[in-house]
């Protein structure tokens, strides 16, 4: 049989423009370089939190709680319909209103001394309020900004921040392409884990390691002639990034992966959700956001910081539609398995890492051509924390 | 009676006991605890099973299965962990188990 090949690798003249020089070891461990981060990048930055999936109704709620900020936030569907965030926390006296994690109700109300929130944060209702020097008006929840793209939740703690699809640029119109946008359930699985959110985030956006590390979950990336599975494309928009997947023309698959990928397949194009345009791209949206293209898994990933040196996984698997039949939910359920054996894999060696760098050995670390994604995450973590300090007067 | 198992499925009737947890993060627990022996035996008896029961299911609306479509249901979603266990991570799977605990399941389209 003719061998054509089907791999081109990404030349080293295209990423010039990111350096070659080695990258300050600091940036992964150092907490007053974390600390510089948090207030330029996590407390002014649209993050990602959620699916509007999760609020399928009027008075629909998700409590989220966003440890790098020190803060618990109510995402609520207003009777409007409209989605909106506050801070879980009563302007009374700053008791947070409540600890379920998700919900529906008419109102949230303070268990102390029964202060009333509608669900667009306004002040309904407080016993004996002619008492105090205030009006309702000014006790309503503070809000926090909240916008939605491809059906995806993103808060921005700062104040006036730019809208979110001025700050995806591009990427919006490409985002809303993919099954997210039509998704209606989800497989989540979680992880902490005990290393920076850059060095955690690094691992998913370089190919290099996954024949060392995924020697088995990853044998369908393998071939002679493309051995590290590495992609065929990388682009760059502005502090996001995306990565062309490569596909394997000869993968090796397991009999019963063969079985449940099949079937998820044929679910997928009865759905019509086969066959995008972004089906093989991988996009990485600053700071800390994955979401990968493909139907099955079509996974996003955000990697929350908790500490310079300790950070939290959020992986989901979007779905469009509940299970239609025993088949859908076998392959849904495999293809869950199978994505969290693949990150499972992946824990313990960026913890490795995390140590090493913590001992202070290093002064710098290195990336090749092909971790190109790694070195473009710096760079735009430096940019945005030098930006945000000359903005501020507190350049250090 | 009560069947265990539809009829054409009775010879899985050994295995309903122990292969059926209610919930994916359950499944998951039940396939990293088990023994190379038990996932090699299961994996076995259920695997070339596994295309015929899903026939039978999908005939059959989801919300609507009798108690032995459930167990035949869960056996199927069983076999998915067990799959991985048996043809993928082979002889890493103990090693494999321990990472995987960290990775805590919290919802899926299969859980109650």
């Amino acid at each position: 049989m003719a061998t054509k090949p089907t791999f081109t690798s990404v030349d080293q003249a295209d990423l010039d423009f990111l350096g070659r020089e080695p990258i300050p070891a600091k940036y992964y461990h150092d907490a007053d370089w974390y600390e510089r981060e948090r207030q330029a990048i996590f407390l002014r930055s649209w993050i990602e939190i959620g699916h509007v999936c999760e609020l399928p109704q009027p008075g629909s709620f998700i409590r989220r709680e966003l440890e790098f900020a020190g803060v618990s936030l109510l995402i609520v569907r207003g009777r409007d319909g409209e989605i909106r965030a506050f801070h879980n926390v009563c302007t009374h006296r700053g008791t947070q209103l409540t600890d379920q994690a998700e919900g529906r109700t008419s109102t949230f109300s303070c268990p102390y001394h029964r202060w009333t929130f509608g669900l667009d944060g306004a002040l309904l209702s407080a016993p004996d309020f002619e008492r105090f020097f205030t009006t309702k008006a000014d006790c309503a929840l503070p809000r926090v900004a909240l916008d939605t793209c491809a059906g995806l939740i993103f808060v921005n703690l700062g104040a006036d921040p730019v809208p979110l699809r001025d700050w995806l640029g591009e990427l919006a119109d490409e985002l809303e392409t993919l099954p997210v946008a039509r998704a209606t359930r989800f497989s989540e699985y979680v992880y902490d884990i005990a290393a920076n959110w850059k060095l955690t985030y690094d691992n998913f956006q370089e190919n290099y390691h996954l024949r060392f590390i995924h020697p088995r979950t990853g044998e369908a990336t393998f071939s002679s002639e493309n051995p590290f599975g590495y992609p065929v494309r990388y682009q760059f928009f502005g502090p996001h990034r995306t990565q062309t997947i490569w596909t394997n023309p000869e993968p090796r698959i397991a009999p019963l992966q063969r079985v449940a990928m099949g079937k998820a397949m044929i679910a997928a194009a009865r759905r019509g959700l086969a066959g995008g345009p972004n089906g093989r791209e991988y996009f990485a949206l600053f700071p800390n956001f994955f979401i990968l293209g493909t139907v099955a898994p079509h996974f996003s990933h955000v990697v929350y910081p908790l500490g310079p040196q300790r950070s939290r996984g959020v992986i989901r698997i979007y779905w469009e539609g509940d299970d239609a039949d025993a088949s859908e939910r076998f392959a849904r359920e495999y293809v869950m398995a199978m994505a969290r054996d693949v990150h499972a894999e992946d824990r313990a060696v960026i913890e490795a890492g995390q140590r090493g760098l913590a001992s202070g050995a290093l002064k710098h670390i290195h990336f090749q051509t092909q971790e190109a994604l790694c070195r473009h995450l710096i760079g735009a973590v430096r940019d945005a924390v030098a930006a945000h300090e000359a903005a501020a007067g507190t350049a250090g | 009676m009560t069947m265990i198992l539809p009829e054409d499925f009775a010879d899985l009737e050994p295995f309903v006991a122990d292969w059926t947890p209610a919930t994916s993060a359950e499944r998951a627990a039940r396939r990293s605890a088990a023994s190379a022996t038990a996932l090699a035996a299961f994996h076995d008896a259920m695997a070339p099973r596994l295309d015929a029961a899903l026939v039978w299911l999908d005939a059959r609306p989801l919300a609507d299965l009798d108690p032995a479509g459930r167990n035949l249901l869960g056996l199927c979603l069983m076999l998915a962990h067990v799959a991985l266990a048996v043809e993928t991570q082979g002889q890493d799977e103990p090693r494999h188990a321990l990472q995987r605990e960290v990775m805590r399941i919290t919802r899926t389209p299969a859980d109650p």
